[in-house]
């Protein structure tokens, strides 16, 4: 184990290289293109013995990734923004087929207009593909979750592709300490995978071959169930990982100071960490916040947020994407998860930092001020320059 | 050190603005200290304006911004004093450290603040570090930051040196050496000039639609550039080589067909002296 300055794309670029993977393909675009043109340096010094393959677009790498990973191999893959909705239909062919590919995305926002930020637009509209989503706070978080998802990808329960997701620039270009386990340490969390190899050269198969609905709905219940099975995995996963390497990033949803709060904001990504010095100087003031920080997103932990709706009287669920005519996604999540269980604290949605808008201090402070004040149902269009944000759909 | 201690660099792509900011990271870190640091990018092309951001703290830093009160602005590039606005936010108190070959003295700057200037341009190009026209000052920026403030040792930015710039190692740890060594810092307190006042965002027209709020060509981005072409007309054939190479579509034609510079929009790149076929072009430095 050693502590290095790195970025969050270097976070995962070494966690792919630690995973040993056997084939990478990826085409570029900002602000991914570090990730993979790192891997490609160690591929060509052959300090990584993997195929780099160079494609001539997103759909292409992640068809060759898919191929690849249905004769075997541990692939991954790398993209963001314009570059991931290209592959939106190999998405749904990766998770259908069930190749546990690993793949990082810079979360940066999608155009028009053109604009290179931090932003969650990109997944949250790849959503329903079949991936699970997880959303990393720290480069270090960034490189812990990929070596994880390598793991849970490839649960023979599971065997679903994993996105690790990272904001554009508050982490893909952003150093800082990250501690890298040591290559030993990784291989006795993270085996080789198991030659469960679907497409076997010489032996002749098919592979999504056409389905009539006679057998189609027992293919797509297959998938819901693996999925159902992610937090168990997971939660194995992540307790493994953390009696080995001694950290842990709290689960699907990483909560603070909530115990005893009136009012709790859920966050994703970089804000968490902001957020989170401001629960404290609140607390410090003597109000009673706390913070849950949504690390994966697909699956969405919904027993999670039941349990938290139980603790707290108001919550605050702020988004980095929208979804037009409804509100933000992780809003719509949250008070779905919630309605089915006992307890149903005040919610309400904030909407934040879309094109990398910075989400400061003094802007989650004014969220909890609205949050603990006279706030009421709807969507909050946040740091707008005249008071036009609100939108609420009856 | 009590709290947190943020730098903010202001230079252009191509200077080593961004590199300079992670290289600080790594050198705060060998120091003991805990950095955090990343740059902002608008487009992605040499000359355009780069800035970027380094947090140095003891623990690990509870935010995830850009800096917008810095305690050190680093300027990489003197013409940048004109055209951005690099002062913007400066704590009472901090420091503005400008390459430049003009005295400290000079340099403008809110009241009670310190100054420092170091001729980082003639360093680099001592050691060999860049080109005449672009040469790459951040080593020597660096070397002048550890002389004129607490924020990194020498000792832990030679090593950084060492250890993480991909070239000429020697030579870079040579242009923060002399960079330590030349720096001139003045106190005092001047009256506070901004170099460019900053637009209310709030007050921007915004278009209908997802339109640019205006024509590009009124974005004057000519002030990207070091070199200049000039166009020995008793050479050109009037093939329309640089017209067609140009990317900045930065050439138009007089009546008779032969090239005229627009030189709002030509940034120097120097494609088109390349491309033409009778060498009719020369790129000379920009006065």
């Amino acid at each position: 184990m050693t502590l290095q300055v790195m970025s969050g794309n270097s976070a995962q670029s070494y966690a792919a290289a630690l995973a040993r993977v056997h084939v990478i393909a990826a085409y570029p675009i900002t602000p991914q293109t570090t990730i993979v043109e790192k891997l490609a340096d160690f591929a060509a010094s052959g300090q990584l013995p993997a195929q780099f393959v160079k494609v001539e677009s997103e759909h292409s790498a992640l068809q060759v990734c898919v191929s690849a990973s249905s004769l075997g191999a541990r692939t991954y893959t790398a993209t963001s923004s314009q570059g991931l909705l290209l592959m939106h239909e190999l998405l749904h062919w990766a998770a259908g087929l069930r190749t546990p590919i690993v793949m990082g995305v810079v979360n940066r926002a999608v155009a028009p207009p053109w604009n290179l930020g931090a932003d969650h637009t990109d997944t949250m509209s790849q959503r329903d593909t079949g991936w699970v989503q997880f959303y990393a706070e720290s480069n270090q978080e960034v490189l812990d979750t990929v070596l994880q998802a390598y793991r849970l990808a490839e649960d023979p329960a599971v065997r679903l592709p994993v996105m690790v997701t990272e904001d554009a620039f508050y982490l893909s270009h952003t150093v800082e300490p990250v501690e890298v386990p040591a290559q030993t340490e990784v291989d006795a969390f993270l085996p080789a995978r198991e030659a469960r190899a679907v497409l076997v050269p010489g032996r002749a198969a098919r592979l999504g071959s056409f389905t009539g609905p006679d057998h189609y709905v027992e293919f797509r219940h297959e998938v819901a169930q693996a999925m159902a099975r992610v937090p168990e995995v997971f939660r194995g996963v992540e307790e493994d990982y953390r009696s080995r390497m001694h950290r842990y990033h709290g689960g699907a949803v990483a909560t603070y100071r909530v115990d005893d709060a009136d009012a709790v904001l859920v966050t994703m990504g970089t804000m968490s960490t902001t957020a989170r010095s401001v629960v404290d100087e609140l607390r410090a003031e003597g109000r009673k916040v706390g913070l849950a920080k949504l690390r994966l997103f697909r699956p969405f932990p919904a027993a999670e947020f039941r349990e938290l709706a139980g603790l707290v009287d108001r919550i605050g669920v702020v988004d980095r994407s929208f979804t037009f005519g409804a509100e933000g996604p992780a809003a719509t999540e949250v008070a779905a998860a919630i309605y089915s269980g006992p307890h149903h604290p005040f919610l309400t949605n904030y909407m934040v930092g879309l094109g990398g808008r910075e989400v400061t201090p003094q802007l989650v402070r004014a969220i909890f001020d609205r949050l603990l004040g006279a706030e009421g149902p709807g969507t909050r269009w946040m740091d707008l320059p005249q008071d036009a944000g609100e939108v609420t759909h009856g | 050190m009590a709290a947190v201690i943020e730098i903010r660099f202001h230079g252009r792509g191509g200077q080593g603005a961004v590199v300079a900011s992670e290289l600080l990271a790594q050198a705060a870190f060998l120091d003991g200290k805990w950095p955090q640091s990343f740059p902002f990018f608008g487009v992605e092309r040499r000359g355009a304006p780069v800035t970027a951001y380094t947090r140095i703290d003891t623990h690990p830093l509870g935010v995830r911004t850009s800096i917008t009160t810095p305690d050190v602005v680093v300027v990489l590039e003197p013409s940048l004093l004109r055209t951005q606005p690099v002062t913007d936010g400066l704590r009472d108190g901090g420091l503005l450290l400008v390459n430049s070959s003009h005295p400290a003295e000079e340099l403008v700057l809110p009241a009670g603040g310190r100054r420092a200037a170091v001729d980082a341009n003639r360093i680099a190009v001592t050691h060999g570090l860049g080109s005449l026209t672009m040469p790459i000052v951040n080593t020597a920026m660096l070397g002048a930051l550890a002389a004129v403030t607490d924020v990194v040792s020498m000792e832990a930015l030679d090593r950084a040196i060492q250890e993480f710039v991909p070239a000429r190692r020697p030579e870079n740890q040579a242009a923060a050496s002399d960079g330590y060594h030349d720096v001139r810092v003045v106190g005092g307190t001047l009256p506070f000039t901004p170099s460019v006042p900053r637009a209310a965002a709030a007050t921007l027209p915004l278009p209908e639609g997802p339109m640019a709020s205006e024509s590009s060509e009124r974005y004057h981005t000519a002030d990207w550039r070091t070199l200049r072409p000039v166009i020995h007309l008793e050479k050109c054939t009037r093939c329309n080589f640089c017209w067609k190479f140009c990317p900045d579509d930065a050439f138009s034609f007089d009546a008779e067909g032969y090239p005229v510079l627009r030189t709002d929009y030509c940034k120097g790149c120097g494609i088109c002296a390349v491309e033409c076929p009778p060498r009719a072009i020369e790129m000379v430095e920009e006065a």
